[in-house]
């Protein structure tokens, strides 16, 4: 049975993190999991813990950790900008799998915030050489609006309901958004994809139905980032049946199931792992 | 920055298979406070309030421990395996590896939902000073109805699916975890016993405390603002509360 190790860590001591190290020495990649949203860093639902333990059975050392001041993590009382802070929390996190696994490359992984947090490494670290995107960034493309808006123009229903009711009042509406992304311009993120592809990482982008307000078709991917959708180095999948942090347990093991798939493909572990 | 010793995160019991996280209070402290975390999706929303709770405690000289049952949070083992007695036999040696870490000779223990009335369960073999419980759970049966009437409008909730989902998909799980039919059936038999320690119940969801209650030094106090345990709306919503930590830390500063 694999056991799995608890780290205070980084360049101020102030990073706690989980790393599962598979027997064998690697000669590949570790996987880092990032915060997704507040949660610490066992994820939604202990989404995180499941998804590294399949990991480490496979092979690969994992780390799942908190970044500053999330989770049991404190803060490294430097004065930098959140994006740099969780630059230098990762580049720790790295160092620290190093030092234990010997991977010296690294796939990210993050749903949300998570997802913008590996983005922004992956696009200047490399040491990183893959990464998986869940509900990362997203936007409503031409082909968005016709899918939302097409149906309910031609709802009879839904014009019934409009023309004996009104339009819902203000206080009737959702005025407390549970998920939210501060989106990067699309430019920037498609250049930024595209600059990560001819750099050789391997990407990975798997959005849920959850984000159903600005994604709502496997197309979409095309739509928003164009003819880079179709390049060998990256994988796209949408699953619309499931929710924004995968609540239920057959979803989970759908997603992780996509997760171990592309990684064993992109990145094969030369060694059997073993069973944690 | 955090000092090397102040707040050590480990994995101790027979197997390593508990994970844990020491908050030390420097020096030799006379008190030490058991944290137990409630179960489920309760655990996640309570993280950070027990980390807050957990440096309110040291900063009074009071060392403390946090930890994961078996089967939840960091520690060993799937959602599935989760198994009541296991989370009591779990405290225990939490209590345990707490009084050998600290060397306080006085350990309480403090748990909301279900971590009150593990906490309860475990008081006797683990030799606990008293108990703090917040909201703990009065009746298992009521309580599983609850959670599965919560499951249920879960997988209808369009705010969170773009299609009602199948009975089949939501089934033998309970907001996010995995439920065996074994840890159902515990919770379906549990009750609110009587104390074997000083018990203070700390109430913010104006639950009936049934008069078989009225147990040996049990001291029951309402607490406001009402914490949302039910509310699926706020299901991913973290769960904070100073006036609790203010009252959780005074009970433990007043305790002899």
């Amino acid at each position: 049975m694999m056991q799995e190790q608890a780290f205070r860590f980084g360049r101020a001591r102030h990073l706690v993190g989980i790393a599962g190290l598979p027997a064998a020495a690697s000669d590949g990649v570790g996987v880092i999991v990032l915060n997704a949203g507040l949660v610490n860093r066992i994820g939604p639902f202990r989404l995180h813990v499941e998804m590294t333990r399949r990991l480490n059975a496979r092979g690969y050392p994992t780390l799942r950790f908190d970044l500053s001041t999330l989770g049991d993590s404190g803060a490294s009382q430097e004065s930098r900008t959140r994006v740099e802070q969780v630059r230098a929390d990762v580049d720790d996190a790295m160092s620290l799998l190093e030092r234990q696994a010997g991977c010296s490359r690294f796939v990210l992984v993050g749903l949300c915030s998570g997802a913008q947090n590996a983005h922004s490494v992956a696009c200047t670290e490399a040491r990183v050489a893959g990464a998986v995107f869940l509900d990362g960034y997203a936007y409503r493309t031409l082909g968005y609006k016709l899918r939302y808006y097409l149906p309910r123009l031609i709802d009879p229903a839904r014009w019934k309901r409009l023309l004996s009711r009104g339009a819902p009042k203000a206080a009737e509406k959702n005025a407390e958004p549970v998920f939210s992304v501060a989106p990067l311009p699309q430019a920037v993120v498609k250049a930024d994809l595209a600059s990560m592809l001819d750099r050789g990482l391997k990407l990975c982008l798997i959005y849920s139905g959850g984000i159903s307000n600005y994604f709502n078709h496997q197309r979409q991917f095309g739509e928003q980032f164009g003819p880079l959708v179709k390049h060998p180095g990256i994988y796209t999948r949408f699953l619309k049946e499931t929710d924004h942090t995968y609540i239920l347990t057959g979803d989970r093991h759908r997603l992780l199931d996509s997760i171990e798939h592309w990684l064993g493909a992109s990145f094969p572990v030369a060694h059997a792992g073993v069973q944690p | 920055m955090i000092d090397d010793d102040a707040e050590l995160p480990f994995f101790f019991g027979p197997r390593r298979e508990l994970f844990g996280m020491y908050h030390a209070s420097g020096g030799h402290p006379r008190k030490a406070v058991l944290l137990c975390p409630p179960l489920g999706q309760d655990q996640i929303r309570c993280h950070r309030l027990y980390r807050q709770l957990a440096q309110a405690l040291v900063a009074d000289g009071v060392a403390v421990l946090r930890f994961d049952y078996y089967g939840t949070g960091d520690s060993a083992g799937a959602s599935a395996d989760v198994d009541l007695a296991r989370c009591i036999a779990d405290t225990v040696l939490a209590a345990h590896e707490l009084r050998t870490r600290s060397g306080a000779g006085r350990v309480t223990a403090f748990g909301a939902r279900l971590g009150g009335n593990i906490g309860l369960g475990a008081a006797s073999a683990a030799q606990l000073a008293g108990i703090v419980a917040w909201d703990p759970i009065l009746d298992g049966h009521a309580y599983v109805t609850r959670l599965d009437a919560m499951q249920a409008a879960m997988g209808m909730d369009a705010q969170r699916f773009s299609q009602p989902r199948m009975v089949s998909d939501v089934s033998a799980q309970w907001l996010g975890f995995n439920v065996s039919d074994r840890l159902r059936h515990q919770l379906v038999e549990l009750k609110l016993e009587a104390s074997p320690v000083p018990l203070l119940v700390l109430d913010t969801i104006g639950q009936e405390i049934p008069r078989s209650l009225s147990v040996r030094e049990a001291v029951i106090r309402s607490l406001q603002p009402p914490t949302p345990w039910d509310d699926l709306a706020r299901l991913e919503m973290a769960i904070l509360s100073h006036p609790l930590i203010q009252t959780v830390t005074g009970h433990v500063r007043e305790a002899a």
